[in-house]
């Protein structure tokens, strides 16, 4: 160790702790041993082993030592630096030491838990250790950096999650730019008729929160707009939305629909996207009766005037207050802000891609969600449940599963299809008196009420039949199933493989990832889980918060969720978004890169590498600059720097090189030489 | 094509039922009794039916299931879902003990023992008769000779079912049976109650009070 005191650094006074964790290491490192041989290292002044260093008493144990042995490195091989290196980063400080000359060594995520050789779980841990201690030798004090926090927030979704978040963080106080996609918020749940297990009318319960939304004076509703650009760190985030052209002028129209009674087609003609199809609308229109803004618009793709400007252009007659513009283009709005909420939710899964169950092929089998609009009394039939033919019914077979739990599709339990599917049983009996029948694999209720709904359900008399559908038929082998659709399964309760024609089919689909999911994952750095639903930053402890800080999501963006679960996680990224703009500032890891300028010969080859756009050049002395708030230290530029002028704080080359060497002793190799002290344990 | 004719040809492979003995398992609707499920419902003590989550606790405790072809949990099920033929000619109607332990255990409540009950009682009433169980042979003849006679006599009724269920055991127990005659453990007199008459009234009053009652 020719150069551990090369810059100039007092001579370093290790303390060196090894954790048991419980048995959870000492089960299969010999901590002793470890604790041993640390204590015969060069630097080393203490070495101890404990039961639970992350215990109270174990963090006043470095204290202790800090302040008795005057220590001025402290190293601890425990668990993983995302557990604990917080917390002994906050022990070391309080000790009067700066937070950087401490180093964790995982010896359980990297040794004890992979393992079943104790011999070789110990002689790693040792190499691990060594390693750890030749490099704090090179640890240099580090200050971190406070960013102050943008307290204006931005959500995207106007679904129940956006909405309930918005109106939290509204209320208390902060601005909301509130992000939608579609012409009216209110997502999903807008197009359901009855939620479960109450039943009470979904109407009911999110107009009110809509129109809430719409008059909050801190939220800017911006309806049929998407992000465009987000770039900036946490707290200080700069986003560009598009807002798409209406072709009407939101401030001045009032809904009033006079232009839509003017238009030139007489008859609605195309299909209606809210009613998923079902029925029609005009080219100019609105969603539906409590769409919030409460504004028509213009569909180009059918409107006469956009493609021939050829129309008579009655509806710009029939508009007293001029609020039609049909040249209108997009328009950008730049906004600052400090913390998003994605609130994006999901799709269902398309039932073509189960073909044997006749989606698109046979009229009278429908999707759930095409069932929840028939039911609802602004729907396609205004309530009514009928089949293609305009006849009730008399049996209905409900199809759990579809696209869930399936290895051809998606894996997952999609979570609400059996509960939602109960209460489409329940408004099918209620609305027709059908026999009505549930296919399901496992019925899931579990949630606060749910159990009892099912049970209710069972005695209305709905029929419940164990066996996934194997297929869904026209072709009749028995005189009953003449123009029917015949669902064969297996009843596995009673062994019996059956065959059950009915009028009408519903297929229970499945959530999922929207399809741009990854896109928006990618604008906003986020991760997400491998069926592609955003990644929590920890699934029981963080569920809310991502691995970009200041980004957080809500809803079923995250994963299948219903109302109650999506808006509990609403008001948890509300409280999220309100803990950091309350904090006011933000520090900053300081493991950032920096350019020494002299040697920087402004090749620009490490700006177009830098993943979060950290890096700039500068024309006036053609070097290249690295924004500390935006860079996370994850190395790049380091090691593509052909000059070798960027240098990162706690990964700097001494750093890393004194840690190559303690772990290739492992192997024999000593690169400085002068070492022997680990060969002669190993020979031992 | 003739589409029933290719549902037997479906249904049944006839080439192959001297090979082995094959067995029509699929179900057609109209095969099923819709109204079963509600008759038993009805019945006393089956308002619960429905909400049977078919968790198996009641075949697990019954001491006897083991012997059934249907396991009181399946019985439960073949019953919402209209099986009444299978149900009714199975043998577990007439293997149940009534010892109650299902409908102690059940967490639904269901009282499923009261459940047999009635589909006994259906059984018995449809002419369902099981070849190795003449549980409904001696039920309906003990109640005729009661109502008759006001009285039960062994000798008469043992003889009676011997005869309609399988004459062979009556050679079979023709010695027991003489044996116990001679110890005066049998008699083959038929036995009656003084006053026919006044039960006749009796039972007929109440007949009457049931109709009234119904009305």
């Amino acid at each position: 160790m020719s150069t551990f005191n090369g810059n100039g650094q007092s001579i370093p006074k290790i303390g060196f702790y090894i954790c048991h964790c419980g048995h959870n290491i000492a089960s299969m490192v010999d901590v002793d041993k470890v604790q041993k041989y640390t204590a015969s290292l060069p630097g080393v002044t203490v070495s101890r082993d404990y039961k639970y260093m992350c215990s109270d008493p174990g963090q006043e144990l470095i204290q202790k030592d800090i302040k008795e042995f005057g220590l001025n490195r402290i190293v601890v091989a425990s668990c993983s630096p995302l557990l604990h290196e917080h917390t002994f980063r906050v022990a070391t400080e309080k000790a009067g030491l700066n937070p950087y000359f401490f180093h964790m060594v995982n010896i359980r995520e990297n040794v004890s838990w992979v393992t079943g050789d104790k011999e070789a779980a110990t002689d790693k841990a040792i190499d691990l250790v060594r390693a750890a201690i030749q490099r704090v030798f090179f640890h240099k004090p580090l200050v971190k950096k406070e960013v102050p926090i943008n307290p204006d927030v931005l959500i995207l979704g106007g679904g129940i999650a956006g909405i309930h978040a918005a109106l939290t963080i509204a209320n208390a106080g902060k601005k909301v730019y509130l992000v939608e996609r579609e012409p009216t918020i209110g997502g999903h749940m807008a197009m359901f008729d009855k939620t479960f297990p109450t039943l009470d009318c979904a109407a009911c319960i999110l107009t009110p929160k809509m129109s809430a939304v719409k008059n909050h004076p801190n939220i800017t509703l911006w309806s049929y707009s998407e992000v465009e650009k987000i770039e900036g760190f946490v707290g200080n985030y700069r986003a560009t939305i598009k807002r798409k052209p209406r072709y009407v002028i939101e401030e001045l129209c009032v809904g009033c629909m006079d232009c839509i009674d003017a238009c030139i087609y007489k008859e609605a003609k195309y299909p209606d996207e809210f009613n998923l199809g079902m029925s029609k609308r005009k080219p100019i229109y609105i969603p539906f009766p409590q769409a919030t803004p409460q504004v028509v618009l213009f569909d180009p793709d059918t409107c006469i005037d956009f493609k021939s400007h050829r129309c008579k252009k009655t509806c710009i007659e029939a508009c007293d207050r001029d609020a039609i513009d049909l040249k209108q283009t997009a328009k950008y709005e730049e906004i600052n802000i400090g913390s998003v909420i994605l609130a994006t939710g999901f799709k269902t899964y398309d039932a073509k891609f189960a073909p044997q169950y006749g989606y698109g092929r046979f009229p009278n089998v429908f999707t759930s969600l095409e069932l929840e609009r028939m039911v609802n009394a602004s729907g396609p039939t205004s309530g009514e449940v009928l089949t293609k033919e305009g006849k009730k019914p008399k049996s209905v077979g409900i199809v759990h599963c579809v696209g869930s739990r399936d290895e051809k599709s998606n894996k997952w339990c999609s979570k609400v299809c059996c509960m939602y599917s109960l209460k489409l049983a329940h408004l099918i009996k209620e609305h027709t008196g059908a026999e009505v029948y549930n296919f399901y694999i496992d019925m899931r209720t579990p949630g606060k009420g749910y159990e009892e709904f099912y049970d209710k359900l069972m005695n209305e008399g709905v029929h419940f039949i164990r066996g996934r559908v194997a297929e869904v038929t026209d072709w009749a082998l028995a005189a009953e199933e003449e123009n029917k659709l015949t669902i064969r399964v297996e009843d596995t309760l009673v062994g019996v493989v059956r065959r059950i024609p009915v009028d009408m089919v519903v297929l229970s689909v499945g959530l999922e990832p929207r399809e741009d999911a990854s896109d928006v994952r990618r604008m906003f750095n986020i991760s997400c889980s491998n069926e592609g639903f955003f990644l929590e930053r920890h699934p029981k402890l963080a569920p809310v918060s991502t691995f970009t800080d200041g980004i957080f999501i809500a809803g079923a963006c995250q994963g299948p969720k219903d109302i109650p679960d999506s808006v509990a996680q609403a008001g948890a990224a509300a409280a999220e978004v309100l803990s950091l703009i309350c904090a006011g500032t933000i520090e900053l890891e300081p493991n950032t890169a920096s350019i020494t300028e002299e040697f920087c010969s402004g090749c620009k080859s490490c700006i177009p590498l830098c993943p979060y756009s950290a890096i700039s050049f500068k024309e006036d002395t053609k070097k290249a600059y690295i924004n500390e708030a935006l860079c996370k230290g994850c190395g790049t530029c380091v090691a593509a720097c052909p000059s070798g002028s960027i240098i990162q704080n706690l990964f700097e080359d001494e750093q890393i090189f004194g840690e190559i060497e303690g772990l290739l002793r492992f192997a024999g190799i000593d690169l400085a030489g002068s070492e022997t002290k680990g060969k002669e344990l190993e020979h031992a | 094509m003739d589409r029933s004719k290719l549902a037997e040809s479906f249904a049944l492979d006839n080439t192959a039922t001297d090979i082995i003995e094959i067995k029509r398992r699929i179900k057609y609707e109209n095969e099923l009794d819709k109204g079963f499920r509600k008759k038993i419902a009805e019945s006393a003590h089956g308002e619960k039916l429905y909400g049977c989550i078919q968790c198996g606790t009641c075949s697990a405790a019954c001491p006897v299931s083991h012997y059934m072809d249907y396991t009181p949990r399946k019985i439960i099920q073949m019953v919402r879902e209209g099986f009444k033929t299978e149900v009714l000619n199975s043998s577990t109607v007439w293997l149940c003990a009534s010892c109650y332990a299902c409908t102690v255990e059940c967490p639904k409540g269901i009282k499923i023992t009261d459940v047999m009950y009635a589909l006994k009682r259906e059984a018995i009433s449809g002419g369902y008769k099981h070849k190795n169980f003449p549980a409904s042979v001696l039920a309906s003849n003990f109640f005729s000779q009661v109502l008759n006679n006001g009285r039960n006599s062994e000798g008469p009724l043992l003889l009676k079912i011997y005869l309609k269920t399988n004459p062979f055991m009556l050679f079979k127990n023709m010695m027991l049976g003489f044996k116990l005659w001679r110890r005066g453990r049998i008699s083959m007199k038929t036995e009656h109650i003084k006053d026919k008459k006044a039960l006749k009234k009796l039972l007929q009053s109440m007949d009457n009070m049931k109709e009234a009652a119904v009305i």
